[in-house]
């Protein structure tokens, strides 16, 4: 059993040992190198200038061995620029600023339950209890199809959400970019729940009159991750297709969805999801390098969908009266934790700095062989990444991931916040938070940003962006108006 | 993959034609797109009416509201619990023809902007510690209802009666629970061939007829300049009189009594059907009727046209020659109290007419003016603030309906219902209230008149029992100033 270390001195001086272990590791190489380079300049030194030129002369070089070693040089050199993967810039990304007339207060949200589900004082009792723990605000805004009493959730209200959201964000990203419609070369749209003919990816290329020869795709069913999947679909495209744009589009359309029974599971969504979306460009062109916001570093998608229970975790079926919902079931935290360990036990080699893997395969190795009684090493994560935008998809999964990341305060502030002003908007939250850390004037040149989304599944996926450019506030966004009073504290339970 | 919840049927709201509020919900095939209309049986009219379809939702203020905020009622405010109010406002482009639904929508977010004004509006009814009622201010909301006619306006108001006007204006009662209660209703109903009805519904708990009007034109002036004009004024009643502690003050008594005995005769449910008619009287017709009066003292429009539906109609009720009605009448208080019009709230008072003079049974129409404006002139801010006093201190934990018992009189012209002109050339054409309910002899709301018929001209707004009112229509004393029907008997 360690022995605990409850002096303060005692912490401290481990401080230190911990900063000196990490800085002997993280640069080893250049450790080692350092005193080799040393070694052969004295040598070099001993050994005087007359010596050395005696010593060029006696090597006896052919011009076949010259060639061919240049060649091969130059070989080995093509080789490794030919296979090296693409960089993919994020150049802009724009978000959905929701019109201040669709919002949504506590209290027209409670009323409206009340007249709806009269006949329910238990699920109003119930949708009360989940709004006032839920970490969301007053200006969190909703479709105006779901304003009215009962809701109209028909299909062409649907139809006109999605043009609001989409075509508002994508004018906003060529405004922001300066792209021109017929630019584009991939586009890809995410939207899980709301899936037409012709899809929504037809209908942006139906209203920008973009080219006949573009790429088209169009994810739905993928859940809250899907942001992050279509970011892994555009980055294999654009590693295909040399020159080229590409913009995904990830939004979800609350319309068609309001659950409109008593089943207390299902109606959690309708307390937490909200109006959101965002439109990303991003770029494969060498040309983009100087402007581009954000380097593409790592995908890393983990599906659970093997094990039963994860895949009926967040399941969308019919209730007794035959409404249809999503139904989330209780262990949602417990299986999301499995994923994120999946996910992090992948993605931990890839960015880890080295003392950190050191660290964790010493404690591997020592839990196998010596004592299985050794508690797990949890990688810090706060070494690899300087900013975390992690999916605000409520209260619960925020605080799961900042205990099991030992995350600051700050470091979820974002999501928070996110969560706070726009609610549960799906797979286009990470953008939201991404928009507030710009805002607030952190992201700096060198900065990388790990971006985590749950979705559907179950699925857990990452990606890491590395700032390429200092951002310089203010931004233009959806924070604009509103950054300077955040951040807010968010009470346990806002009395209703 | 198509979108598999969708359902091929969705709920509508069949709301009944009489105005009562009462409602059926039908489910109707998603296809099916034409209005629904059926007719079923009411239960608050007892009888079939024809109901049509209308969507309702809440209108909320764009900006949030803070947390923890009341705003208590005056004893004024308190008073008036049981009655509502009613304004219906007829709009006609000027300029070229807009689509169905664009006008709702921007009425909809200059509404909303207009909201972040009117904390008091979007709050609701909760009691404090004494069991009276304050606002929370919670950012709730507005009911709207929106909806489509058939026809134009002008075609609507050549044919116009009470049930189709009622139509117009959303209302519901008071919930059982008040908290979830909205306590102000706007009913936009467009009208396919042009026009546009704005129904205005409101308790009158929280503002009077004043305040009302105020309202439309406050979101008017949002609408057109996204600045308010009169912005309004939240304050308690009584700005002065807190530390007056003259032991000796006798208050004076007639306001008080009036009040006191509306509270002591019970509220009476008669099964009488109500009608209301709606008389236009021009400018001309007006001064006619001040000269009538034989005075040399200045009259107010009001007082003659009081006089004149007193005398006519207790000519109707009683026969001639039988005396006069009880009648009381009702003004606006504000600027005998010093207050800015912009005060929203209950600021109108009734007080008890009386014949002072001459024979109680042979009654002239001069006679008349010179006991109503008798009465106004002693309605003065001393005697006032003694009433608002006493209702504060003596208790009006059962509050009644003022128009309950004796013929209203009441003047509703302290703002100009006109002046409200909203963005895009809406200029109204006609506009229409209505204090519910009534139970008693009457009420006589008079109004000022539209544009262009001149600054003394009015509109009175008579409800009365449907024998009564056909007989009024053809009163000798009232056709000899020739008005014109705007509202006709059903």
């Amino acid at each position: 059993m360690p022995p605990t270390l409850p002096d303060f001195s005692n912490s401290v001086k481990l401080k230190y040992v911990k900063l000196g272990y990490q800085y002997l590791v993280n640069h080893i190489l250049t450790l080692t190198l350092i005193p080799i380079m040393i070694a052969i300049f004295i040598e070099v030194l001993r050994l005087g200038p007359d010596e050395i030129l005696s010593l060029w002369n006696s090597l006896h070089f052919d011009l076949v061995q010259i060639l061919c070693s240049a060649f091969l040089i130059i070989f080995i050199a093509t080789v490794y620029f030919m296979s090296k993967p693409r960089t993919i810039y994020l150049v802009d990304y724009a978000c959905f600023k929701p019109p201040v007339t669709c919002r949504v207060p506590f209290a027209t949200f409670m009323e409206h339950s009340r007249l709806i589900l009269k006949n329910n004082p238990k699920s109003v009792e119930f949708q009360m209890r989940i709004l006032e723990r839920s970490g969301l605000g007053e200006e969190t805004c909703l479709p105006p199809a779901i304003h009215y009493i009962p809701p109209k959730p028909t299909m062409e209200e649907a139809r006109g959400e999605a043009q609001l959201v989409i075509f508002s964000a994508m004018d906003a990203l060529f405004s922001k970019t300066g792209l021109k419609p017929k630019d584009i070369d991939i586009l890809i749209v995410n939207c899980s729940l709301f899936s037409p003919t012709p899809s929504l990816s037809a209908m942006v290329i139906n209203k920008y009159k973009l080219r006949s020869n573009i790429k088209s795709f169009n994810l739905s069913g993928m859940g809250c991750s899907a942001g992050l999947i279509s970011i892994d679909l555009a980055r294999d495209l654009l590693q295909v297709h040399p020159n080229s744009n590409a913009v995904v589009v990830s939004t979800e359309i609350i319309t068609p969805n309001y659950y409109q029974g008593n089943e207390r599971a299902m109606l959690l969504p309708n307390c937490l999801f909200r109006m959101g979306g965002a439109a990303i460009l991003l770029s494969n062109r060498r040309s983009e390098r100087k402007r581009a916001k954000y380097r593409l570093v790592h995908v890393v998608r983990t599906h659970k969908g093997g094990d039963d229970k994860a895949y009926r975790c967040v399941f969308e079926e019919e209730d007794k009266e035959g409404k249809v919902g999503i139904s989330l079931q209780k262990d949602l935290m417990a299986i999301a934790g499995e994923a994120l360990k999946s996910n992090i036990t992948t993605m931990g080699p890839l960015v880890l700095p080295a003392s950190e893997q050191l660290l964790f395969l010493l404690t591997l190795i020592g839990r196998k062989i010596f004592n299985p009684k050794w508690k797990p090493y949890i990688p810090d994560f706060k070494q690899a990444f300087e900013h975390f935008c992690i999916h605000a998809g409520g209260r619960a999964v925020i605080d799961e991931l900042q205990k099991n990341l030992q995350l600051s305060t700050e470091h979820v502030e974002a999501s928070r916040m996110t969560l706070h002003r726009f609610g549960n908007t799906s797979s286009s939250s990470l953008w939201y938070e991404l928009s507030y850390i710009e805002s607030k004037g952190r992201m700096k040149k060198g900065d990388r940003v790990w971006q985590i989304a749950f979705g559907s599944g179950f699925k857990c996926n990452s990606a890491v962006w590395k700032c390429n450019r200092s951002i310089k506030i203010p931004v233009d966004g959806p924070w604009a108006d509103c950054i300077d009073r955040y951040p807010v504290h968010i009470p346990e339970i806002v009395k209703l | 993959m198509g979108d598999k919840k969708k359902k091929a049927q969705m709920f509508v709201k069949l709301v009944s034609a009489a105005g009562t509020g009462f409602f059926y919900v039908k489910r109707k095939p998603r296809q099916f797109t034409e209005k629904l209309e059926f007719r079923k049986f009411d239960p608050r009219v007892n009888r079939h009416v024809l109901f049509t379809e209308a969507k309702m939702k809440t209108v909320v203020s764009t900006k949030a509201v803070e947390p923890g905020k009341y705003f208590p009622l005056s004893a004024l405010d308190r008073h008036m619990e049981n009655n509502h109010i009613r304004l219906v406002c007829y709009y006609q482009y000027s300029g070229e023809a807009v689509e169905l639904g664009e006008v709702t929508k921007k009425l909809r977010h200059s509404l909303s902007e207009m909201l972040t004004h009117f904390p008091i509006v979007s709050g609701r009814l909760t009691r404090d510690e004494r069991g009276h009622w304050k606002i929370k201010c919670n950012d709730a909301g507005v009911r709207v209802v929106e909806a489509k006619a058939k026809g134009s306006v002008e075609g609507w108001l050549a044919n116009l009666d009470r049930e189709k006007e009622l139509q117009l204006v959303h209302w519901e009662d008071m919930f059982h629970k008040p908290y979830y209660w909205s306590t102000f209703y706007v009913q936009l109903t467009e009208f396919e061939e042009g026009g546009l009805a704005i129904g205005l519904s409101c308790g009158h708990l929280l503002a009077d007829s004043t305040s009302a009007t105020s309202f439309m034109k406050a979101w008017a002036d949002i609408s057109m300049a996204n600045k308010m004009v009169t912005p309004p004024l939240f304050h308690p009643l009584l700005l002065t009189r807190q530390g007056i502690t003259n032991p000796n003050h006798h208050p004076h008594m007639e306001l008080i009594h009036h009040y006191k005995s509306s509270i002591q005769k019970p509220i009476s449910l008669k099964e009488a059907r109500y009608t209301t008619i709606s008389m236009g009287f021009s400018a001309h017709m007006v001064q006619a009727c001040m000269s009538a009066a034989q005075t040399n003292s200045p009259i107010t429009p009001f007082a003659a046209l009081a006089a004149l539906f007193w005398v006519s109609l207790s000519k109707v009720k009683k026969g001639l020659r039988n005396g006069l009605v009880d009648m009381s009448i009702c003004l606006d208080m504000r600027k005998v109290l010093g207050i800015d019009v912009a005060f929203f709230g209950n600021c109108m008072v009734y007080n008890k007419v009386h014949a002072v003079e001459g024979d109680t049974n042979n009654f002239t129409f001069p006679q008349a003016v010179r006991a109503i404006s008798h009465v106004v002139a002693k309605m003065d801010s001393e005697r006032v603030m003694d009433l608002i006093d006493w209702l504060e201190n003596e208790g009006v934990n059962s509050p009644t309906m003022m128009n309950n018992h004796d013929l209203v009189c009441a003047s509703l012209e302290s703002v100009d219902p006109y002046l409200a002109v909203f963005q895009d050339g809406f200029k109204p054409i006609h506009v229409s209230c209505y204090v519910e309910p009534v139970l008693g002899e009457g009420q006589v709301l008079i109004l000022p008149g539209p544009p262009g018929e001149g600054p003394l001209s009015r509109v009175a707004m008579v409800t009365l029992r449907e024998e009564e009112a056909i007989k009024l229509c053809e009163d000798e004393l009232i056709s000899q100033f020739s008005p014109t029907t705007m509202m006709k008997c059903q």
